[in-house]
C-alpha cells in the first residue's frame, strides 16, 4: 500500500491502493466515481478516460499511484452543479447515445479535444475521437453532438 | 369512442430521458454495484481447445490470503440442480440435449471454458488466486470446424450424444424444387462462408449475486436482457422457488443478442454466494469477453440457383451447416435454421426453395444470438442475386427489380408462407437509386478506373420479422405483451414492462406514446423497468418491442385513460363520454375552468372515500396480441473504393431507404439503423473471431478484434417510407436488426462490383485487406495483368507486392471457387487493417495513454 494525495473534481483525496492498482480502478472502488467505465483493460476501447493535468489518459493503463500529486477530472467533476456542460447538452441534443456505456470516454476525449481545437471541423474530430470504441451508434450521432458544442462554443 | 388526442410526442425526435444520467456518470451498470460484505469472482480458464480433466487442485489458492473459497466443477455440481438450459427449454428447442456442467468436470470442451470460480476480498486477489489452481488436462484431438464435427471419426464433445451433431440434417422442400431446376434455363452452383464474430458489447457479461439466508431468497444484479429468463435460469439450476429469486437490472452497455438469461458463469457466481452466504460480484473483463461469453454466424452454404436466361431467379436449393461451437444448449445455433429457411425467399417471387441443414458442435465458444442471427440467408440471397446479374450481364438494380413479388391484395406469400402484407421493398429499391443517382456513379466509376481507382457501388434489400405478419388461421398468434400502467397519486402514469432496455431508448419511447394516448405531458411518464418483482415476463430481442410494447402502452394507456374517466366523473358529476383530458388535466368538454389535475383525481381515489359502486383503482393490466404485425424492410446502398495496391476498403458513401411503419422517435429509429449498419461494415471489413487449428482462441484483445472507429463508418443517409398502415392504431414496426442483416451484402457487393475489372467473384463475408488482395491475386492473371498494366499508365508506382501470382497463394484454388481458403490470424490482419492510421490511435500511439 502507498499513501496518496491527489485533486480529483476539485477536491483533495487521499488514499492507499495497492502500487499494481490502476487508477480506474482506485476512481471506481476507493473514490465511489463509478462514471469512469472499465471497457477493455488495455487502452483501446477509451471507456475509461478521464482528464489528468490537462490531457486525456486512459485511466486503465495507468496506476492510482502515478497519479499521485495529480489533477483528475472526471465526467463527475465536468458539470458540479448536478447540470449538464455544452458539450454534453449537446449530445443530448443530438441522441449521441445509446446504452452509454462508451459515453464517458468520449464526453472526456471530446472536451480535451474541443478545449485545444475550438474550430475543429468533422475530419478533425472523426480523428481525435478515432481511439474511443461505441458499438451501438455507428458514430455519427457522436460526431454531430461534438460539432454543435463547437458551434454553440464559438457564439458565446 | 376516445377523443382523439393531437399527437404531441409520438412521432417526433423527442430527447432522450435516459440521456441527463448517461451524459453526467450517473447511469447504474452492474459493475456499479457495491453491497456490504461483497466478495469478487475471477474465473480459472482451460488453456486447451478439448482435453480430459485429469485434476484441479484449488488447495493453493484457498490458503491465498484474502481468498475465501475456490470452487472447482465437482463443488458446483453439489451445489446446483443439473438440466438443460432453461432458456432453450422456455424455447422449445428441440434435438438431443448435451450434458455438461456450470464448470468443467469431465472435459474442457474450448479455450476459454471455465474449470474452477476462486471467490475473494477483490478481483485482484481472485485473480491472484485463480493463478494458484493447478489443473491438469489430458489432450484430445481437437475439432476446429464442422467438416470434421460431422466426420464419425471425430472424438465427441459430448459422451452421452456419441457424435458432434447438435442438429441432424433435415431437409425440406417449398414448390416444385426438381421441376424448378429440370425446367429451368441455367443452374449456377455457388459455395458461400459467413465467418465467425461476435456481438461485443462495450460492456460486457456480469452479475451481483446476493443470497440472504434468513428469507430465503436470492437477488441478482444482473446485465440481461430479460430480468425474468436470468430469473428463470438461476431458479431452475440453484433449485429455488421462481418467486424467491429476484432478478434486478440498471442501465445495461448494450448485448445484441448476448446476455438472454444467466450464462454457465452467472449460475456459477449465484451458486458460490448461496454457499458463502455473502454477496459475489463477477465481471467480465474483455479477454473473458472475447474468449468465453459466445460468438455468432460461422455458417456455410452449398447454393444451387435455376435462373432464367431472362434473369428471374426460379428456384434456390440450399445446404447449410452451422458450427455451433460448444455447449450448444446454451446458444441458438440450432434454432436458426429454422428462421433462415422461413427467410430465404425474402421479398422475392422465388418459387421453390430446398433446404437442408445441420448443426456440427465444436471446440469454440458458444454460438450464440447476434443482432439478426439468421442474417445470413439475406447474405446468400442479395449474394447470389448479384452473381446471377452479373453472369447474365444484368445490373443489379434492375435483376432485384425484376424478381420483387409486387404488391398485391391479398398479398402474395412467400414460398415458404409468410405473406408479404405491407411489404415496400420494390419502393425502397426505386428511391436508393434515385438517391444515389447510378447513371452518375457509372460515370464516375469509369473515370476512376481510367486513373486505376476501384470504385463499387451495391445494393441489397432485407426484411424482418419485426414482429411479422399475424399468421393465419385461428391459431395463428405473434405471441403476447404485457403491462401493467397506474396513475400514481403524483399524477404520473407509471408503465411496468418487461422490457430490458439495453441501448433501445425504451423509457422515452414508450413515454411518448402513453403521454400521447393518455393525455399528459411526456414529463409525467415513468417507464419502470428491471425488477423480476415488479414487472410482467418480457424479453427484449427480436426487434419485438416497437409494435408490442409500443402496442401495449398505447391500449394500456386508452384502458387506464377510460378507467381514470369512469372514477373522475363521480368526482365531477358529469357523464365520462363528456370528460376530456389534456396536458395532464380533466376537464368537461367546454368548460376549461372545471379543470382538475389528474393527480387530484388520483389522490382523491387513494383516500377510501368510495363505496364498493365506485371503481377506484387507478391500475390495468394490458396485454397486446401485436394486431396486424408487419414487416420492416428496406433497400441499403454502399459506394466503395478498394486500393488494389494495400487492400483498403474506404467506404465513401452509405444510404438506407427503410419502412418500419410509423416512427415513434425518428432519431431513436435511426440509431438503431445506423448503429446495426456500423455491426455489418465492422464484420465484413474488420471482425473476426479467429481459432488457429489447434484450437487456440487468436483475437482476445481489441488489437486482433477489431472494431470500427470513427474512421470506418461514414455518414449514414437514412430516408423513410411509410406506405402501408395496417393497423388503426398501432402501425410502428422494429428496427432493431436490420441494418446488421443488410449491411453485410451490401458492402460485400459493392466491393465486388469495385472489383469487377480483375474479375473477382466473391463467396465470403470477410474481407480484411489482406483477403482483399488475395482475390485480386487470385483473379484471371491475364486480366489483372491488363490492370497492372492500365494503372501503370497513370502511375508508375505500382507495387508488385500486391500481385503475386495465384499459384503461389495458399488456398487461393479455393478461392475462386469459394471453397475453404486459408484463413488470416488476427496478428496479420493488425498489421493490414493499420495501415491507414486510425486504428493506430487505439494502440495507444497517440498521447492518450500513460507516461
Amino acid at each position: 500500500m502507498t499513501d496518496i494525495t491527489l485533486t480529483v473534481n476539485g477536491a483533495t483525496c487521499t488514499g492507499s491502493p495497492e502500487a499494481r492498482k490502476t487508477l480506474v480502478d482506485f476512481l471506481r472502488d476507493d473514490l465511489d466515481l463509478t462514471g469512469t467505465h472499465v471497457g477493455c483493460e488495455h487502452g483501446v476501447c477509451g471507456a475509461c478516460t478521464v482528464i489528468l493535468d490537462g490531457r486525456p489518459v486512459r485511466s486503465c493503463l495507468m496506476l492510482a499511484v502515478q497519479a499521485a500529486g495529480s489533477e483528475v477530472t472526471t465526467i463527475e467533476g465536468l458539470a458540479p452543479d448536478g447540470g449538464l456542460g455544452t458539450l454534453q447538452q449537446a449530445m443530448w441534443d443530438s441522441h449521441s447515445f445509446q446504452c452509454g456505456f462508451c459515453t464517458p470516454g468520449f464526453v472526456m476525449q471530446a472536451t480535451a479535444f474541443l478545449r485545444d481545437h475550438p474550430d475543429a471541423g468533422e475530419q478533425q474530430i472523426r480523428e481525435a475521437l478515432s481511439g474511443n470504441i461505441c458499438r451501438c451508434t455507428g458514430y455519427q450521432s457522436i460526431i454531430d453532438g461534438v460539432l454543435l458544442a463547437a458551434e454553440r462554443n464559438r457564439e458565446r | 369512442m376516445a377523443e382523439i388526442v393531437a399527437e404531441r410526442y409520438t412521432g417526433a425526435s423527442i430527447k432522450r430521458s435516459e440521456d441527463p444520467r448517461i451524459l453526467t456518470g450517473a447511469g447504474r451498470y452492474v459493475d456499479d454495484i457495491k453491497l456490504p460484505g461483497m466478495l469478487h469472482a475471477a474465473f480459472v480458464r482451460s488453456p486447451l481447445a478439448h482435453g480430459r480433466v485429469l485434476s484441479v487442485d484449488v488447495s493453493a489458492a484457498q490458503a491465498l490470503p484474502g481468498v475465501v473459497a475456490a470452487l472447482t466443477g465437482a463443488d458446483l455440481e453439489a451445489m446446483t440442480v443439473p438440466g438443460p438450459d432453461p432458456l432453450m427449454a422456455l424455447l422449445g428447442a428441440a434435438g438431443p440435449t448435451p450434458e455438461f456442467s456450470l464448470l468443467a468436470t469431465d472435459k474442457v470442451r474450448f479455450m476459454g471454458d471455465p474449470v474452477a470460480i476462486v471467490i475473494a476480498e477483490s478481483r485482484y486477489l481472485a485473480e491472484d488466486g485463480c493463478e494458484l489452481v493447478e489443473a491438469d488436462y489430458d489432450d484430445l484431438p481437437p475439432v476446429m470446424d464442422a467438416a470434421f464435427a460431422l466426420d464419425p471419426s471425430s472424438p465427441p464433445l459430448f459422451a452421452n450424444l456419441g457424435d458432434n451433431i447438435a442438429r441432424p440434417h433435415s431437409r425440406h422442400e417449398f414448390g416444385d424444387v426438381s421441376g424448378t431446376f429440370a425446367s429451368a434455363d441455367r443452374v449456377i452452383d455457388f459455395h458461400i462462408d459467413v465467418h465467425r464474430h461476435q456481438n461485443v458489447p462495450m460492456e460486457g457479461r456480469g452479475c451481483v449475486a446476493s443470497w440472504d439466508a434468513g428469507q430465503g431468497v436470492m437477488t441478482v444484479h444482473a446485465a440481461t436482457q430479460s430480468v425474468h429468463i436470468t430469473r428463470t435460469g438461476v431458479a431452475t439450476r440453484l433449485g429455488i422457488e421462481g418467486d424467491k429469486v429476484r432478478v434486478l437490472a440498471g442501465d445495461i452497455g448494450g448485448s445484441f443478442g448476448l446476455k438472454i438469461g444467466a450464462s454457465r458463469e452467472e449460475l456459477a457466481v449465484a451458486a458460490a454466494s448461496r454457499h458463502l452466504g455473502r454477496p459475489v460480484k463477477w465481471v467480465e473483463d474483455r479477454g473473458e469477453n472475447l474468449i468465453a461469453s459466445g460468438q455468432a454466424r460461422e455458417e456455410s452454404f452449398d447454393v444451387r440457383a435455376a435462373v432464367s436466361d431472362d434473369g428471374d431467379l426460379l428456384g434456390l436449393d440450399v445446404k447449410t451447416v452451422i458450427d455451433t461451437g460448444a455447449y450448444p444448449g446454451m446458444g441458438m445455433g440450432a434454432m436458426v435454421p429454422d428462421i433462415m429457411e422461413a427467410m430465404l425467399p425474402g421479398p422475392y417471387k422465388l418459387a421453390a426453395l430446398g433446404f437442408e441443414s445441420t448443426a456440427a458442435i465444436t471446440n469454440k465458444a458458444t454460438y450464440v444470438a447476434y443482432r439478426g442471427p439468421w442474417a445470413s440467408e439475406t447474405f446468400v440471397r442479395e449474394r447470389v442475386l448479384d452473381l446471377v446479374a452479373k453472369d447474365l450481364g444484368l445490373d443489379p438494380v434492375e435483376i432485384r427489380l425484376r424478381n420483387i413479388a409486387p404488391r398485391t391484395d391479398p398479398p402474395a406469400s412467400m414460398i415458404t408462407g409468410r405473406p408479404l402484407v405491407g411489404v415496400t421493398t420494390k419502393e425502397s429499391l426505386e428511391q436508393v437509386a434515385e438517391l444515389v443517382d447510378f447513371p452518375a456513379f457509372r460515370r464516375r466509376q469509369a473515370e476512376a478506373r481510367a486513373q486505376g481507382r476501384y470504385l463499387g457501388i451495391g445494393v441489397a434489400t432485407f426484411i424482418e420479422a419485426a414482429p411479422g405478419p399475424r399468421p393465419e388461421g385461428p391459431e395463428g398468434s405473434l405471441g403476447s405483451e404485457s403491462m401493467r400502467l397506474q396513475l400514481t397519486e403524483d399524477g404520473i402514469v407509471a408503465l411496468f414492462t418487461g422490457q430490458m432496455p439495453h441501448g433501445q431508448s425504451h423509457q422515452t419511447t414508450l413515454a411518448q406514446i402513453a403521454a400521447d394516448e393518455f393525455g399528459v405531458p411526456f414529463e409525467q411518464v415513468r417507464v419502470v423497468v428491471g425488477d423480476s418483482a415488479v414487472v410482467p415476463f418480457g424479453l427484449t430481442g427480436g426487434s419485438r418491442s416497437a409494435t408490442m410494447t409500443g402496442g401495449v402502452a398505447l391500449h394500456g394507456a386508452r384502458d387506464l385513460k377510460a378507467k381514470v374517466l369512469d372514477f373522475a366523473a363521480h368526482l365531477m358529476e358529469a357523464s365520462a363520454q363528456d370528460l376530456l383530458i389534456t396536458d395532464g388535466n380533466v376537464w368537461v368538454r367546454g368548460d376549461p375552468a372545471s379543470a382538475v389535475a389528474v393527480s387530484e383525481v388520483a389522490r382523491r381515489a387513494a383516500s377510501g372515500q368510495f363505496g364498493d359502486d365506485v371503481d377506484a383503482t387507478l391500475e390495468v393490466e394490458a396485454t397486446y396480441d401485436g394486431g396486424e404485425g408487419g414487416w420492416s424492410g428496406g433497400t441499403h446502398c454502399a459506394i466503395v473504393e478498394v486500393d488494389a495496391e494495400t487492400g483498403l476498403v474506404k467506404v465513401e458513401r452509405y444510404a438506407a431507404v427503410e419502412d418500419c411503419g410509423a416512427l415513434i422517435n425518428p432519431a431513436v429509429v435511426e440509431g438503431q439503423i445506423r448503429g446495426g449498419i456500423a455491426q455489418g461494415i465492422g464484420a465484413v471489413l474488420l471482425e473476426r473471431s479467429a481459432y488457429g487449428e489447434d484450437g487456440s482462441f487468436q483475437s482476445a484483445t481489441f488489437m486482433d478484434y477489431l472494431m470500427p472507429t470513427t474512421c470506418d463508418i461514414p455518414r449514414i443517409e437514412i430516408e423513410h417510407l411509410e406506405t402501408v398502415p395496417l393497423d388503426a392504431d398501432v402501425n410502428f414496426r422494429g428496427v432493431g436488426e436490420g441494418g446488421m442483416i443488410v449491411a453485410p451484402p451490401t458492402v460485400v457487393n459493392a466491393i465486388e462490383d469495385a472489383l469487377s475489372p480483375f474479375g473477382v467473384r466473391i463467396y465470403e463475408q470477410h474481407l480484411p485487406p489482406a483477403r482483399i488482395l488475395e482475390l485480386i491475386a487470385a483473379a484471371d492473371p491475364a486480366v489483372r495483368w491488363l490492370q497492372v498494366l492500365a494503372s501503370a499508365f497513370d502511375e508508375d508506382d505500382v507495387t508488385p507486392v500486391a500481385i503475386v501470382p495465384s499459384d503461389a497463394l495458399p488456398g487461393s484454388d479455393d478461392a475462386e471457387s469459394g471453397g475453404p481458403v486459408q484463413r488470416h490470424a488476427g496478428g496479420v490482419l493488425r498489421e493490414n487493417a493499420g495501415l491507414d492510421g486510425p486504428d493506430a490511435v487505439g494502440l495507444g500511439g497517440d498521447d492518450k495513454g500513460t507516461e
